[in-house]
């Protein structure tokens, strides 16, 4: 079985993920066209970084590590099911906050309720259940991640730790997706690869 | 009725399916026989009232809609047709989940042999539990624990003999690295004893052993371990299997829960389940091994010599 991951590694992956979603929204700001309003746009932009309001999120939600990692290839799910939708400054909080909820229910035995998550996120929590069924919804339902598609998603944020180090041309550090103009946050996924699941599931 | 942004028109739950007949009630909603107006298929309508002010989804909805996605094309998984969105009397958001329908389930198929001597015949057994093996195995190929094996989430099709594993509400991935596991799962006479001992990290062996434990049910009709505590439940294990020890089972006593039982000796497992065949009763042992890294898989269970002499071209 897979052992418990150690709380130390997380603000890492805090780091990482705030830098690459922060990247990504600031991106599809500069390119409106074709981009949908939906219940995850904030009538604002919220005071709060992408950075703080993740390391608020990782304070009190106490869900496992892991939880982060598949926050992050479910947002990236979401974007390309949804891509009048790109991740953007006026919904990235909302989407944050709802799929980190989503992966700790999923992935947690032991988690907090839709109204104590909309405490951390600051929002109603009539409004947490709407987006959490939008958010359901947007993904048709598809949660589960393979270990395959989990290490590349932290290979991917892997890599996003050596563009904070020594930055590059802004084009270039955009990941597009296919012919997509909008900043996507990863690549399509292959969710057929069963044996690097047995190695791992061991 | 609604029209999506491709200008489609989605019909609500209430629109596109009559309700036939109750059939169940679960922990969050009720279980309906009906019937799809538009092609006049009989389906299983799955109603589950979302607990608006604090919850939201409930997480074994998550989990069970996400995994039947997934494992839904393999004949021995019930099939999730689709997942819709309504709203009750009160105006309160529901979820319908549809699925096949099938007619009966393992619990009450085993029950309808209910005569003295009126014994389920060996062939059966072997079909339906070779169908159960093949489904877990698909399962435990995919990385989904079941954690809830029993009779009664083993739905039948009474004429076809066709087995199909349900109710995957408790199931989890258990591939990715997580949280300690709860052992608040299982219903108590099919629990594995390293969950009943507070195992927080377990494996696809807990599903083995509840196979096992169907699999004696089928034999004799009734439950190998009918225990009414997490305690009786231990003790009625350690009487037919042998109080567990570090010999036969390397870590038992550094368990959460593990506590000094009274000893004793294993019993030959043809006395708990007399008619079983020889290779029946060896593959029983190999599923009711204490130490969970010895437990059978369901891959190998499938290969063992007690299937050979079955016609697996429809199965």
């Amino acid at each position: 079985m897979a052992e418990e991951e150690s709380p130390s590694v997380m603000p890492k992956v805090i780091t990482f993920l705030s830098s690459l979603l922060e990247r990504v929204a600031e991106s599809n700001d500069h390119n409106q066209q074709h981009q949908k309003i939906s219940v995850f746009h904030g009538l604002t932009r919220p005071n709060i970084s992408i950075h703080s309001y993740l390391e608020r999120i990782f304070k009190y939600a106490n869900c496992s590590p892991s939880c982060f990692v598949v926050a992050y290839v479910y947002l990236d799910r979401f974007t390309q099911r949804q891509p009048s939708l790109p991740i953007n400054t006026f919904n990235v909080h909302r989407l944050l906050i709802t799929s980190v909820m989503v992966a700790a229910k999923f992935m947690d035995d032991m988690y907090y309720n839709n109204a104590y998550y909309a405490k951390v996120g600051g929002i109603t929590k009539i409004e947490m259940n709407f987006l959490e069924l939008d958010f359901l919804f947007g993904l048709g339902f598809h949660l589960n991640v393979t270990p395959g598609t989990f290490q590349a998603y932290c290979v991917n944020l892997q890599r996003e730790m050596l563009l904070i180090q020594q930055p590059l041309n802004f084009a270039d550090s955009t990941l597009n997706l296919g012919k997509s103009l909008k900043a996507h946050l990863c690549f399509n996924e292959d969710e057929s690869s069963h044996q690097k699941q047995q190695q791992l599931a061991v | 009725m609604e029209k999506t942004g491709a200008g489609v028109v989605v019909l609500s739950a209430k629109e596109a399916f009559e309700k036939l007949e109750k059939v169940g009630e679960g922990t969050y909603g009720k279980v309906y026989r009906a019937r799809e107006k538009a092609t006049g298929k009989i389906v299983a309508l799955k109603k589950t009232r979302l607990h608006e002010d604090q919850d939201g989804v409930p997480p074994t909805t998550l989990r069970e809609v996400s995994i039947l996605r997934m494992l839904s094309r393999d004949p021995h998984v019930v099939s999730l047709m689709d997942v819709k969105q309504g709203q009750n009397k009160e105006g309160k958001t529901v979820l319908y989940l549809v699925f096949e329908y099938m007619d009966t389930d393992l619990k009450k198929f085993i029950r309808s042999f209910d005569q003295p001597g009126q014994n389920i015949p060996p062939e059966t057994i072997k079909s339906l539990m070779y169908q159960l093996c093949k489904g877990i195995a698909f399962c435990h190929g995919h990385g989904i624990l079941h954690r809830d094996l029993k009779p009664h989430n083993l739905l039948m099709d009474r004429k076809t003999m066709m087995l199909k594993i349900a109710d995957l509400g408790l199931a989890r991935a258990f591939t990715v690295p997580i949280k300690k596991y709860t052992h608040e799962i299982l219903t108590l006479w099919y629990r594995a004893p390293e969950v009943l001992l507070g195992a927080t990290h377990y494996s696809m062996a807990v599903d083995i052993w509840s196979v096992g434990c169907i699999f004696a049910e089928l034999v004799t009709r009734r439950a190998l371990f009918p225990g009414d505590s997490e305690l009786q439940q231990l003790l009625h294990i350690f009487r037919l299997l042998g109080t567990p020890n570090e010999e036969v089972w390397p870590g038992v006593s550094k368990l959460k829960d593990w506590h000094e039982y009274p000893q004793w000796n294993s019993q030959s497992l043809s006395t708990a389940v007399p008619g079983l065949e020889e290779l029946g009763l060896d593959l029983l042992s190999q599923m009711l091994e204490y130490e969970p890294s010895k437990r059978i898989s369901a891959k190998k269970a499938m290969e063992h010599a007690y299937f050979d002499d079955l016609d697996k071209r429809n199965l």
